[in-house]
């Protein structure tokens, strides 16, 4: 490749990472549930992201395409452990830095409820409400019925709900439009 | 649609974009509620998801026509062959010695190209610091097979617990670059089949103590953050200098 494409090809490279690497990180932190897991694995999926770049066509479909390179790495970092089960009263100091206290109530309640759900209920929470994935989005992404999207998001918030209830604490509508 | 049916829909989809949601909720006081309560759950949802973001690391962006590479870089143009076998137990001993007595004696200044050499792999520790964490997550073996390809290089896989694995460019080389949780911290092993040195090379910067080790026709580098760790770096190098071998 000549001087002049690969500045180019660069460029283009840093130009999507820069707009795209905050969620692409808490995508990966919110799968792995560790901060630092989620850096490597970042990290891993920028690499590869390069090594592929040509195959990306559209950029206005880089953030999908990113997302899935984050998720197949996160799928290989965890290839041969169980990371569902993690016990919250003994987490790393990575992992106990995700759900540090933020000073309100009602986000850290839900944070650590958040971190509590089961894979398959908490990533396409966080693809439909950080990543703004509609349904049929979330199902392609995760390679899952439509319905079983709705049937998993319908359950996260109950569960979330059900948290926030028994914690005592109270959510205050800030822009319930 | 009834209140049963509506309440499953928009916990699943609070933005109520589904056939018959706007009409029951504007019709049903309850369920209208119960709209707006799961709105400002999912507004709470939304911050708490939020987490910090740390400042954006790009990694070493390999040139492309290495990077296409990276997975096969035995497929790069043929060197002489330069297989190595297993080492005798005694060179490796010896090398132990060496190393050890290098570590805390310092060494001789390598030549011009060398040098070059090892400001590029102490520049890449500071690149990379996130990579030496404590932890006792391996990498899955086929992250280890992506990296250390066994076309190139081979390893025992018995060094200890590795915990980082990545192909990074160092020297104009992709190469591997991995981390394995020694008993006073991590040690940072990059394997540099094309970097052949004539004598093994004190490793020294900020947070970075270790040696660069002549095996065969390449190099490996050993590096701890303390100076503490350097007996656990020489006995590391030992052992990998007697099990590495380049397949190129």
């Amino acid at each position: 490749m000549n001087t002049s494409a690969d500045f180019e090809r660069r460029q283009r490279f840093e130009r999507l990472v820069t707009a795209l690497h905050g969620v692409l990180y808490r995508y990966a932190a919110w799968l792995s549930r560790d901060p630092g897991i989620a850096e490597v694995v970042v990290q891993e999926s920028l690499l590869r992201a390069w090594k592929s770049l040509d195959s990306l066509r559209d950029d206005d479909a880089a953030k999908q395409w990113l997302l899935t390179i984050v998720r197949r790495e996160n799928a290989r970092y965890f290839e041969k452990k169980s990371p569902n089960m993690i016990d919250i009263d003994e987490l790393s100091p990575s992992q106990s830095a995700m759900i540090a206290d933020t000073g309100e109530r009602d986000v850290d309640e839900l944070r650590e409820a958040i971190y509590e759900l089961d894979d398959d209920y908490r990533e396409p929470l966080v693809l439909q409400v950080l990543m703004g994935y509609s349904t049929r989005e979330i199902a392609d992404h995760m390679g899952i019925r439509p319905g079983a999207v709705l049937t998993r998001l319908h359950r996260a918030r109950l569960k979330l709900k059900a948290a926030i209830d028994a914690s005592g604490v109270r959510i205050a509508a800030r822009d319930s439009g | 649609m009834n209140c049963e049916e509506y309440r499953e829909a928009i916990a699943g989809d609070p933005t109520e974009f589904f056939p018959g949601g706007a009409e029951h909720s504007s019709g049903c006081e309850e369920c209208s509620s119960y709209r707006q309560e799961l709105r400002a759950l999912d507004e709470c949802i939304a911050r708490a998801l939020a987490i910090d973001v740390p400042a954006l690391r790009m990694p070493e962006l390999p040139a492309i026509d290495a990077a296409d590479n990276v997975v096969g870089i035995g497929s790069a143009p043929a060197r002489p062959s330069s297989r190595i076998t297993s080492l005798p137990v005694w060179a490796g001993l010896a090398a132990a010695v060496a190393v050890v007595a290098l570590l805390f004696t310092g060494g001789p200044d390598g030549a011009t190209d060398t040098q070059q050499l090892v400001r590029e792999i102490i520049a890449h520790m500071d690149h990379e610091q996130s990579s030496r964490q404590v932890t006792s997550v391996p990498v899955s073996d086929r992250t280890l097979d992506t990296v250390v390809d066994p076309e190139v290089s081979a390893m025992d896989p018995d060094i200890g617990l590795i915990t980082y694995a990545m192909s990074c460019v160092i020297n104009g080389h992709t190469v591997p670059h991995l981390v394995v949780q020694g008993e006073q911290g991590p040690i940072t092993l990059i394997l540099l089949p094309d970097e052949e040195v004539g004598e093994a090379i004190p490793l020294s910067g900020d947070n970075v103590h270790g040696v660069l080790l002549p095996v065969g026709s390449g190099s490996i580098a050993v590096i701890g953050q303390r100076e503490e760790q350097l007996g656990e770096i020489g006995e590391v190098g030992r052992r990998l200098s007697e099990t590495v071998e380049w397949n190129i």
